[in-house]
């Protein structure tokens, strides 16, 4: 983006703006057009938000971040320069650049190094924090000739790499991945002298555009996809089965099918962190199994769930998939060497992201993988993620069964031998509850998301409270699959937030999960704060089983209506305290009240 | 020409959104940045990515009107150009 364009995009007006965000930008430099673009990239991102920039003082980055006091949803940005470590890094000051002095410099930038990651992790209690680590180069200052690294100046590297690898670590720190930054901001034109000298502000405007615009990725934090549909033929392996036979498709250096190998072990990958993965193939299902047991074959058989084999439009069976795995087609991903293929499934599901694969095409295929860990990354792998299959199988077992012919519902919940296990703490770290309120579309309350700042305010509330839901059954475990979040002002209980897994259906969780509340928060009526959206048809026929009408905004639902109107539940309910949580939020607290101090 | 004078029009209301355009050709830079210590700094940062022409500040300020920056733009990308491309024009 062109300064003149970023000029632009500010001013044209937000219509109806629906929420203003607060934004401290705080580095030691002025941050004149970094600042501008940052805007005009926020801007594009949330079009609907007035974003308001604070800026800090000049050359004091560790004080401004020390004197931060962020409200309630504000964002940090900390774009950390050489010169925020010591002076003598930047271009800007007349210390001295004596070789003596250069080890004394080290040591200063190590202590500055350690009181700026402390400053961020300490407000990264508070607030969301977003960080760039020193993208310019280094002055010229060490004594080798520029073809030589001299070892203090990695030493100077360690010290970055050793805060990165800290604060990155933090829950609510994201930093912004300097390798991806190489790729789209030449490492030699960054660095514009002559403005750093004339008005403190050291890079050059495309730098700043760029840099700008991966921190607004980084804070519009789209959610991750959910699953990747694969074809197999010249995809996950090369050949045509059919043709060829099973023991001639190849994915080995040997065929000339390296690529494919790299394939089956990317997407494994993504398997093994939560990703959802099942193939659509035009083949003889007979063949596929037995290429699939091959016991060469780099992706495990069992990774993939389920497996849509016929002869009919790849469209069709990727409708099935997604019905077998219950999500919308914008969480998904599909993948085939056939751009006609690609086409008819767009053609039928256009919100899905869907993909060519490039057989014959190695620096294709490494896009391809980068693009795919952009549609699918995530912060952390969880639980629940390295179970997601499993519950995905059982999921599918139970619905079947359910909706055979001749079927009890009853006695088949009765014999699942369910349990549900409940806590009832607010966990600010619950990484977990927090994905499925921002990632559930289906059994949501009112689709809300939450942003890392509306999630910390909630948890600072006295009177808030959070329920989370853990569900086994006979058939395998689920993981966490609700969340309850809202508020008790005593007679009775407020919910502003309540998601369940699409996984979790059909098992009366959502009944348990009322009834707990009633019981144990000792109130006679909950208020949810109910509104339609296009995809959560799931919770509005349950409100309106239970209501006997449509849901409304704000309902209410009465214990004794509750109790006449909910079917029978056989869960083992089990209640989970955690002690440590409420260490961690005395530490949590304590440590807050230090960074205030 | 023509289309140089539309983009530095352009520059200078990206930055005084608030100025007509018929103000803009009638101002004074210097008064302008004047009131905003930040519009020149910017204003020299778009003048030399739009128009690939280096200027520093107290040179823009020196040059005082719209036509005058206009003018100095002409002249400095006809210095620009390599002696054949400038008799061609």
């Amino acid at each position: 983006m062109k300064l003149l364009e970023a000029l632009e995009v500010l001013k044209r007006p937000i219509s109806e703006p629906t929420s203003t965000r607060e934004l401290f930008l705080e580095c030691g430099f002025t941050p004149l057009h970094l600042q501008t673009f940052l805007a005009a990239h926020l801007r594009l991102c949330f079009p609907q938000s007035r974003n308001e920039i604070r800026t800090g003082l000049y050359g004091d980055l560790a004080g401004n971040l020390e004197r931060l006091q962020p409200s309630n949803g504000s964002i940090i940005c900390a774009v950390v320069e050489w010169a925020d470590l010591d002076p003598r890094l930047g271009f800007r000051s007349l210390g001295s650049w004596r070789s003596t002095d250069i080890p004394k410099v080290v040591e200063s930038a190590r202590r500055q190094s350690e009181r700026l990651a402390l400053c961020v992790e300490h407000l990264a209690e508070r607030a969301p924090v977003y960080a760039s680590l020193p993208t310019l180069p280094l002055p010229p200052i060490f004594v080798t000739r520029g073809s030589q690294v001299h070892h203090q100046e990695c030493e100077l590297r360690q010290i970055v790499a050793s805060v990165a690898t800290s604060i990155s670590a933090c829950q609510r720190v994201k930093v912004v991945n300097a390798q991806r930054l190489d790729e789209i901001s030449p490492f030699g034109e960054r660095l514009d002298p002559k403005a750093e000298i004339g008005s403190g502000f050291p890079y050059s405007l495309e730098h700043a555009s760029r840099l700008a615009e991966m921190i607004a990725t980084l804070i519009r934090d789209q959610p991750p996809k959910k699953g990747l549909i694969t074809d197999l033929d010249d995809t996950l392996w090369a050949g045509i089965l059919g043709e060829i036979g099973v023991e001639a498709v190849s994915w080995e250096m040997s065929g000339g099918a390296h690529v494919h190998g790299l394939y089956q072990r990317f997407i494994e990958s993504l398997g093994t962190a939560g990703v959802m993965l099942a193939a659509a193939s035009k083949n003889d299902s007979s063949l596929v199994e037995q290429a699939l047991a091959r016991k060469d074959i780099l992706l495990s058989r069992d990774a993939l769930f389920p497996l849509e084999i016929d002869w009919g439009p790849k469209s069709t069976s990727v409708g099935r998939i997604l019905k077998q795995w219950n999500i919308a087609p914008d969480d998904v991903v599909f993948v085939d060497d056939s751009p006609m293929e690609v086409a008819e499934v767009h053609a039928a599901f256009p919100q899905m992201e869907c993909v060519v694969f490039p057989k014959n095409d190695c620096h294709a295929v490494w896009d391809l993988f980068k693009q795919l860990r952009d549609y699918f990354g995530k912060g952390s792998v969880s639980s629940e993620d390295q179970i997601r299959l499993r519950s995905i199988r059982s999921a599918a077992a139970v619905r079947d069964s359910l909706h055979a012919p001749g079927h009890d519902a009853d006695s088949f919940l009765r014999d699942a031998q369910a349990t549900i296990s409940f806590a009832l703490e607010a966990d600010v770290r619950d990484n977990r509850a927090f994905e499925l309120v921002n990632k559930t579309n289906q059994f949501n309350l009112n689709g809300r998301r939450l942003s890392q700042s509306d999630w910390l305010n909630f948890h600072q509330s006295p009177c808030a409270f959070m329920l989370t839901a853990t569900y086994e059954d006979k058939y395998g475990p689920l993981g966490k699959v609700a969340v309850v979040m809202g508020n008790n002002d005593g007679s009775k209980l407020h919910v502003r937030s309540w998601v369940m897994s699409c996984r979790a259906f059909s098992r009366r969780i959502e009944h348990q999960c009322l009834r707990y509340l009633f019981e144990k928060m000792g109130v006679d009526q909950i208020v949810l704060d109910f509104k339609a959206t296009p995809r959560n048809r799931p919770i509005q026929d349950f409100l309106a089983a239970l209501l006997g009408r449509p849901a409304s905004p704000n309902l209410s639902i009465e214990r004794a209506s509750f109790n006449a109107k909910a079917p029978a539940l056989h869960h083992r309910v089990v209640e989970v305290t955690d002690d440590r949580i409420e260490g961690k939020r005395e530490e949590s607290l304590e440590s807050h009240r230090l960074c205030c101090q | 020409m023509a289309e140089l004078d539309d983009r530095l029009v352009l520059c200078f209301s990206s930055i005084f959104p608030a100025l007509t355009e018929e103000e803009i050709r009638g101002s004074d830079v210097a008064l302008l940045s004047d009131m905003d210590s930040l519009a020149g700094v910017t204003l020299v940062a778009l003048i030399d990515q739009e128009f690939g022409v280096e200027i520093d500040l107290e040179d823009l300020l020196r040059l005082r009107s719209f036509g005058a920056v206009q003018r100095y733009l002409c002249e400095r990308r006809v210095l620009n150009l390599s002696p054949k491309e400038q008799i061609i024009r």
